[in-house]
């Protein structure tokens, strides 16, 4: 048995949930960094 | 948070998983797509870890009415929805080519889907409830009752017969596995909990901001 093809979706699922909500994240701190950069 | 721990956990990350797809062996039974278990159980652990910050900050929360414990739990449970998603998700990839089907209702798996839908809810509560110090109290209460369900998911696969396999790592006897599937496994769980600190540190930073520019810091 092979099955490489489920191993790389299941690691390529992960990569872009993991990668998504890092950059979501970085995005929304960036915008408040930017919007208040005096107070923080 | 010290700096280092994002490119740290980044760097461990990348290891893990060139590890996981190179270094280790393929399973004697299994073959390749037991390359899977380097995602599937460190996903499900490191949820475990986030739930149990859920609990402790939640307590915490309810005992001094602190924001930034609230933070911390809202920052941990949105986590802990990612990593319990992607141990079902590639649990369910498993699932296909070894037992034949993406899923069934299975202690183990139902146990786990209801852990899913638990912390959803928590998020859906503090989206919909708008006085800021209500959600947070409410949500604190879901929290730690959600925890519950972790034992019950643990010890599903002794207390009910299931398909699911019983534990591997997390058991009284040392794990009988393969010592480099082993360190491979053990690489990838310390990975998943630096990233989980890491993106947990950036989200509770994020709501702290978010809180001080509304005036509720």
């Amino acid at each position: 048995m092979s099955h490489w093809g489920f191993v790389l979706a299941a690691y390529a699922l992960a990569a872009v949930v993991l990668v998504g909500y890092w950059r979501w994240v970085e995005r929304g701190l960036r915008a408040l960094e930017d919007r208040a950069p005096s107070r923080w | 948070m010290p700096r280092a721990l994002g490119p740290l956990a980044g760097l461990l990350l990348v290891l893990g998983v060139a590890a996981a797809l190179g270094w280790a062996p393929p399973d004697a039974v299994q073959g390749h797509v037991q390359r899977i278990m380097y995602l599937h159980v460190p996903a499900i652990l490191t949820a475990y870890v986030a739930i149990l910050v859920v609990l402790v900050a939640s307590v915490a929360y309810l005992r001094s009415r602190r924001p930034g414990w609230d933070h911390l739990a809202a920052a941990s449970a949105e986590l802990a929805v990612c990593f319990i998603g992607l141990a079902i998700a590639t649990g369910s990839i498993w699932g296909k080519p070894t037992w034949g089907t993406w899923w069934t209702w299975d202690a183990r798996l139902t146990s786990t889907a209801l852990l899913f839908v638990i912390y959803l809810g928590y998020l859906l509560l503090r989206s919909v409830v708008e006085d800021p110090e209500r959600a947070a109290t409410y949500a604190a209460v879901v929290g730690i009752l959600g925890a519950l369900d972790v034992p019950i998911i643990h010890f599903s696969v002794q207390w009910w017969r299931t398909l699911h396999q019983p534990a591997t790592v997390l058991r009284p006897q040392a794990p009988t596995m393969d010592p480099t599937m082993l360190a491979v496994l053990l690489l990838n769980v310390v990975a998943f909990l630096g990233v989980f600190a890491y993106l947990a540190g950036r989200r509770y930073r994020l709501l702290t901001l978010a809180a001080g520019a509304a005036g509720r810091s």
